[in-house]
């Protein structure tokens, strides 16, 4: 697609005849030679097709993992310190729809899973774990990888503009921790009762589970060799079923530098002219 | 669910006539309208398809017994047993447990799916259109009582100075504007929109009740905290199977921008089923790969 004389060290696309390209697909489609391509399958959209192919990836398929674990009855309610059984069902949860996920890229022939749609859920009574996202591949690579298979979160795009700066994700990482608020005894109650002051209880078991959380991600990022992890989201508050309960999760994608340094991309900064319209607001007739 | 190439002549006249008519009409945004302008594709028509099925998701038992669980025989595809670990049991305990792919309800899917799409293409067809973009297909509950409303839309276009789509049946898609724009300068080719439904029914066992119950049974071969494999064999199997559905409707082609949806039902002490849809543009490559350099990052100064 290159034509004109780079700008800034940056190649520019040749235009497109886009109408002709529109008749050559419409012949294609009518019967027309068209040359021989393996079938994929991707939730990938255009755009993070396009960029992949620019740093030398391809899609593969469409792969997913998932994986369950119970919570046995009457843990949310009583007790003290942390939840093990909830906390162990999100890890375990979440390291088997890893496994999976990583079983069905390599049997796609995949080097590793970008785009994963991280979709869990803590019950009662069981957490769910769902992975879903697109194997790729470096262009015509054929068999395993060099490395092991990894699986990010990372769009497409932030998957090149990592790749560009001499970065590569390992894998995912993730941490969850289930801690008791104490109760408060009658005699704390009542004197709280009314005034303007904070629940300790509370804000002590959402420490707790918050530096357990992210001391467990940052133990698998570690375990997988990463130098730290990148696009962590995080979750907070009492659990809905058990208001005595607050849980705190945290997973993001697990990165090491594999060049000699750190690239920086060289953005340039541009200034859009397209100033967005003023929206006219009706109401502002009326006065205040 | 790859449309059919037959295109039934059922169009009712009033939709033959309007599509005749001078002025066409469009579901594109305005940009996505200029997008395809720039392309050489001249707005047809919009056109729509729809198909109400009446029919029941739940208990419909292919021997016509209705009840949800267990089906005698009759079952198609993907089938799985769970055994039951523990040794001398009362009746009432759950001795064996079973995953099973719930064809009939894939079947009532897939046909209002494929009748509406049909339906849609043939409009398109009517009208001399050569293909359909920015593609929208929806189905939504009508009642409380079984009825479900199938509805396909999107806006038919004819390739200027191009060659007409083999037997007369227009190609779809859900891609309109700049990303159809992009998918063609990368080299693709619209085919058709791609959809598959796997539904999968888990008739628990002892096991996977207690596990799911979070009960601590009295009977031994149950581990608290343990993995609930039964559910998790039907999760996967659900993914397999819609996937497996949509690659063997492609061909020699790929699916590109696939988007997979699956929604667990919980009919109690541990029964459920898995319902996993797959929707995706399956595309044709008509050129050798160009990729493009690589992007210069820029930043927005706002």
């Amino acid at each position: 697609m290159t034509g004109l004389e780079p700008i800034d060290g940056y190649p520019v696309p040749a235009a497109v005849d886009i109408r002709a390209e529109v008749r050559a697909a419409a012949h294609a489609l009518a019967g027309g030679t068209v040359p021989a391509s393996g079938r994929t399958t991707s939730d990938l959209s255009i755009d993070e097709e396009l960029v992949l192919h620019s740093i030398g990836w391809e899609p593969v398929a469409l792969v997913s993992g998932v994986s369950i674990h119970s919570v046995p009855m009457g843990v949310w309610n009583w007790g003290q310190g942390e939840i093990d059984y909830a906390s162990a069902a999100y890890a375990r949860s979440f390291a088997h729809a890893t496994e999976r996920i990583h079983e069905q890229c390599t049997h796609a022939g995949g080097h590793g899973v970008v785009g994963v749609r991280v979709e869990w859920a803590v019950e009662r009574h069981h957490v769910d774990v769902a992975l879903t996202g697109t194997a790729v591949r470096p262009v015509g690579a054929t068999g395993l990888g060099r490395d092991p298979v990894f699986a990010s979160d990372l769009s497409g795009r932030d998957f090149a503009l990592l790749h560009t700066a001499g970065w590569a994700p390992l894998g995912l990482a993730a941490g969850a921790s289930f801690v008791y608020a104490p109760r408060r005894s009658m005699g704390a109650t009542m004197r709280q009762s009314g005034q303007n002051v904070e629940l300790t209880n509370f804000t002590a078991a959402m420490y707790a589970a918050r530096e357990a959380a992210m001391e467990r991600m940052q133990a698998s990022a570690i375990t997988l060799g990463g130098s730290g992890v990148v696009e962590v989201k995080v979750t907070e508050g009492p659990m809905e079923f058990a208001h005595h309960a607050v849980g705190f999760t945290a997973y993001g994608t697990v990165v090491r530098l594999v060049a000699g340094e750190h690239r920086h991309p060289g953005a340039r900064m541009v200034l859009p002219m397209d100033d967005p319209a003023p929206a006219f607001d009706a109401a502002s007739l009326r006065g205040a | 669910m790859t449309v059919p190439a037959e295109v039934p002549g059922d169009l009712p006249e009033a939709a033959v006539r309007r599509l005749g008519e001078g002025a066409f009409s469009s579901g594109l945004s305005v940009p996505d309208f200029a997008a395809c302008l720039q392309m050489g594709l001249e707005p047809v028509g919009f056109t729509q398809g729809y198909c109400v099925m009446n029919w029941q998701w739940y208990g419909m038992s292919p021997l016509g017994g209705g009840g949800f669980g267990y089906q005698w025989g009759g079952v198609r595809g993907y089938s799985e047993q769970w055994s039951c670990p523990h040794g001398m049991v009362p009746a009432e305990h759950r001795s064996w447990g079973q995953n099973y792919e719930q064809s009939w309800v894939e079947d009532a899917w897939a046909t209002g799916f494929t009748t509406a799409c049909t339906r849609m293409v043939e409009e398109a067809a009517s009208a001399g259109a050569h293909g359909i973009v920015g593609v929208v297909d929806t189905s939504q509950p009508l009642s409380d009582m079984g009825v479900v409303e199938f509805r396909v839309q999107g806006t038919a276009v004819r390739v200027v100075d191009g060659d007409p789509p083999p037997d007369g049946r227009p190609w779809t898609t859900y891609l309109a504007g700049q990303r159809l724009t992009k998918l063609v300068e990368a080299g693709y080719a619209p085919v058709a929109i791609e959809a598959a439904v796997a539904s999968v029914g888990v008739w628990a066992n002892c096991v996977t009740q207690y596990l799911s119950e979070g009960s601590n049974s009295m009977y031994r071969g149950t581990t608290p905290g343990a993995e609930i494999t039964q559910v998790v064999s039907a999760q996967m199997a659900a993914r397999q199977i819609a996937t497996q559905r949509v690659r063997d409707q492609l061909g020699h082609d790929s699916l590109h921008g696939a988007s997979m949806a699956t929604v667990q039902r919980d009919r109690g002490e541990g029964d459920m089923e898995v319902e996993c849809v797959l929707r995706g543009n399956r595309v044709r490559r008509f050129k050798d790969v160009d990729p493009m350099p690589s992007p210069r990052p820029t930043v927005r100064l706002l």
